[in-house]
Parts: C-alpha cells; sequence; structure tokens
C-alpha cells in the first residue's frame, strides 16, 4: 500500500504549480508582466494532440488547430496549505466516525439488552407455560366429547342393527305363518274336492239337489227375491 | 374490474386489517389438517376460508401449511422455534372459537400490542418534518400555525425578497 505520509506528498506535489502563495516569491521579484511564462517547469510530454474535446465532438476528432500550444496544468497548490488542511481534515473525520461508531454501538447494545430482557424473561415462559396446559386441557375436554359422541353413535348403531334384525325375524315368522295357513286351508279343501272315485257319487248328488241361483240382492246385501225353482 | 371469487370482500384491505390474531415472534409455522367434506370438519373449512387471510395479512413471516383429506379428525399444530409443537383439536369447533383458541394459546395479547405501538412511536418524533418515509410531514409550510406554501398563498409584501431588496436599494 502507498505510504502517503508528508514527505511522499511533497515529492509528488513538486511537480505541480507552485500555489498563489510560494509562486509569488519564488518567481524573480517585481515582475510586472502579464500572465505566467508559457512552459512554467515540467509538464506532461503529450504531443500537441492532447486530449480529445468533449461534446460536440467525438473521441476520434482531433482537437482545434487554436488548441495546439494549450498546456493543461493541474490547479496550482500551496504545499504547506494542503498539508495542514489535510492533516485537519483527517483528525475530524477520524473523531467523527469514532463518534458516530460508538453512537451505533450504544443503540446496537440498547436494543439487544431490551430483547434478552423481553424474551428471556421468567413470567413469559411461565405464561407461555400456563397457557399450554390450557390447551391440553381443551383438548382433553374436546377429546371426551369425542369419544362420547363416538360411544353414542355405536350404541345407536347397534339399537339400529338389532331392530332390524328383529323386524327381519318377525317379517318372515309371519310369511311363515301366512303361508302355513294357506297350506292348512289347502288340505281342508283337499276333502271336498272330486276325484275320479267319488265322481258318480258327487254326480248324482248335484241332480238330487238342484240349487236355484236367480236370486235378487239389495245394496245392504240380503237377498229380496228369489224365483221359485220349476 | 370484475370481483374475483366466491367471497371478494376477503380480499379487501379493510377486511384483511381487521384480523386480531398477531402471533408471538416464537412461532414460525401453522399448519391446518381438515376435510373438505363432513360436518365436523365445517368450523375449520370456514377458518381456513374466511381467517387465514387475515392472519397471513397480520403475519407475513409465518408459514401456513393447509393439508386436505389427510385425517379422520380437523386439527392446527403449531411449531415453535424452540422445536416445541402444539396441537389444537378443531373438531366440532365454529370458525370463531377457533380463532379465540388460537389467539388466546399463540397471539399478542392486547397489552403487549399497545407497549410495542408505544415503542414504534418513540422511535420517531412527530414534530419534525423530512421525507415522506421517515416523517409525517414533508415542509414547514404544511404545519398547521406557519406561514402557508407560498405556491398557494402569495406570500405578504414584506416578506418577499423582491421588496426587500428593492426597499433596501431606495433607502
Amino acid at each position: 500500500y502507498v505510504t502517503s505520509g508528508p514527505a511522499a506528498m511533497l515529492r509528488a506535489l513538486r511537480r505541480c504549480r507552485p500555489g498563489p502563495a510560494l509562486g509569488a516569491a519564488l518567481s524573480p521579484a517585481a515582475r510586472p508582466g502579464p500572465g505566467p511564462e508559457p512552459l512554467p517547469g515540467p509538464f506532461p510530454a503529450w504531443g500537441p494532440r492532447l486530449v480529445p474535446a468533449r461534446g460536440r465532438k467525438t473521441r476520434n476528432d482531433p482537437p482545434a488547430k487554436s488548441k495546439a500550444s494549450r498546456l493543461k496544468l493541474p490547479p496550482p497548490v500551496d504545499p504547506e496549505e494542503l498539508l495542514v488542511v489535510t492533516e485537519r481534515y483527517r483528525l475530524h473525520r477520524l473523531v467523527l466516525s469514532a463518534l458516530r461508531a460508538e453512537f451505533r454501538a450504544e443503540v446496537l447494545q440498547k436494543k439487544r439488552e431490551a430483547q434478552l430482557s423481553r424474551e428471556d424473561s421468567v413470567e413469559l415462559s411461565e405464561e407461555h407455560r400456563r397457557l399450554m396446559a390450557w390447551n391440553d386441557a381443551e383438548n382433553a375436554r374436546q377429546r371426551a366429547r369425542r369419544e362420547e359422541r363416538l360411544r353414542k353413535e355405536e350404541e345407536e348403531e347397534k339399537r339400529q342393527k338389532l331392530h332390524a334384525a328383529e323386524q327381519g325375524a318377525r317379517r318372515l315368522e309371519a310369511f311363515l305363518k301366512e303361508k302355513e295357513k294357506e297350506v292348512l286351508q289347502l288340505q281342508e279343501e283337499a276333502k271336498t274336492f272330486i276325484t275320479p272315485e267319488n265322481l258318480d257319487a258327487r254326480i248324482e248328488e248335484c241332480l238330487d239337489n238342484p240349487r236355484n241361483y236367480n236370486f235378487a240382492i239389495d245394496k245392504d246385501g240380503r237377498v229380496v227375491k228369489r224365483t221359485v225353482l220349476s | 374490474m370484475p370481483m374475483k371469487g366466491r367471497f371478494p370482500v376477503r380480499r379487501t384491505l379493510q377486511y384483511l386489517s381487521q384480523g386480531d390474531v398477531i402471533f408471538k415472534s416464537a412461532v414460525k409455522v401453522m399448519t391446518v389438517n381438515y376435510n373438505t367434506a363432513g360436518e365436523r370438519s365445517e368450523g375449520a373449512r370456514k377458518f381456513v376460508f374466511f381467517n387465514i387471510p387475515q392472519i397471513q395479512y397480520k403475519n407475513p413471516w409465518v408459514q401456513i401449511m393447509l393439508f386436505r383429506n389427510m385425517t379422520p379428525s380437523p386439527f392446527v399444530r403449531f411449531y415453535l422455534d424452540n422445536g416445541e409443537q402444539v396441537l389444537v383439536d378443531v373438531e366440532d369447533k365454529t370458525n370463531k372459537e377457533i380463532t379465540e383458541h388460537i389467539r388466546k394459546i399463540l397471539g399478542k395479547t392486547k397489552g403487549t400490542l399497545e407497549k410495542e405501538e408505544k415503542e414504534r412511536k418513540k422511535l420517531s418524533h412527530p414534530a419534525t418534518f423530512g421525507p415522506k418515509k421517515y416523517h409525517l410531514r414533508e415542509c414547514m409550510c404544511e404545519i398547521e400555525g406557519q406561514v402557508p406554501c407560498p405556491s398557494v398563498v402569495p406570500l405578504p409584501k414584506e416578506m418577499r425578497g423582491k421588496y426587500k431588496a428593492a426597499f433596501k436599494k431606495e433607502a
């Protein structure tokens, strides 16, 4: 890294034009001539084609003819003044940045302390535990309610199934009874059936007992008139 | 511009800012397991539909995940930054009850919120003026009781530079 002490700076400054204070002392006294010399001291060894002009021309255009003899020099600097001023600025900036860093650190420290004291406190964790316990109690209550409900639902289901089974059994029973009755009735009727054996006897019987179906009936079902069987 | 969704009011800033569940800084992730059908998840469904946008608006740094039809009964699970997991059973609860429960166990209390508000107010002085980002007012002319902005109300002759200069020249 460059050593930037006052000696190195003086060496660099020697290449510049002398400042107004030293320039008047160094140059031959009582110089009423107007303007400085055309070549006062060392200058950068560029040719007449110096740095191209800005503005209207591009960087490839040559500068104007009137600028051929122009010699651009850095601004005049008083080395002592510069040294003094830079030293003062350095001290000033050093002090200011130190102050700023100090204040920043203080603010950060305060913030961190506040955060710690806020989060780490015993009562906060106590509160948290209490709330968690309450939450667990709520969950337990909910679990109890749920189990109760499930139990009820199971009972209900069992009852329904039983009921359905009973009804089914009853229906089956009724059906069987019906069929039984029919069978018995048929058996009874079978006694009066006409079989090939008693066919002749039944025919004789029918011919012997003529029945008269010629009768009138009123709305109540009572026989009103009867024709005489001839 | 047409309104989007079944209840577009959920997208309004007014509705979102009405959410009052602000989680403690320890809560990092919230997970909701619920079913899309069945009357036991009804409260959870309503909670997810109506209240979760409000919660997310107020807690932008909390990750909220929803899992559908993976559980026989709905629940909400919170993952805190110390590894602790908090389980909340939300079966047979209305969405209001769920929000109240959550606010009670993991939300910042009103007292804490007020304290934080006061701290924030302390950082900035309301009497200073400057860029709108940091102050309430930008120019002295906006403060009541001060000289109004010359762009709106012209200054009296005595305060204007040109008249003062002319006066001096005269004298």
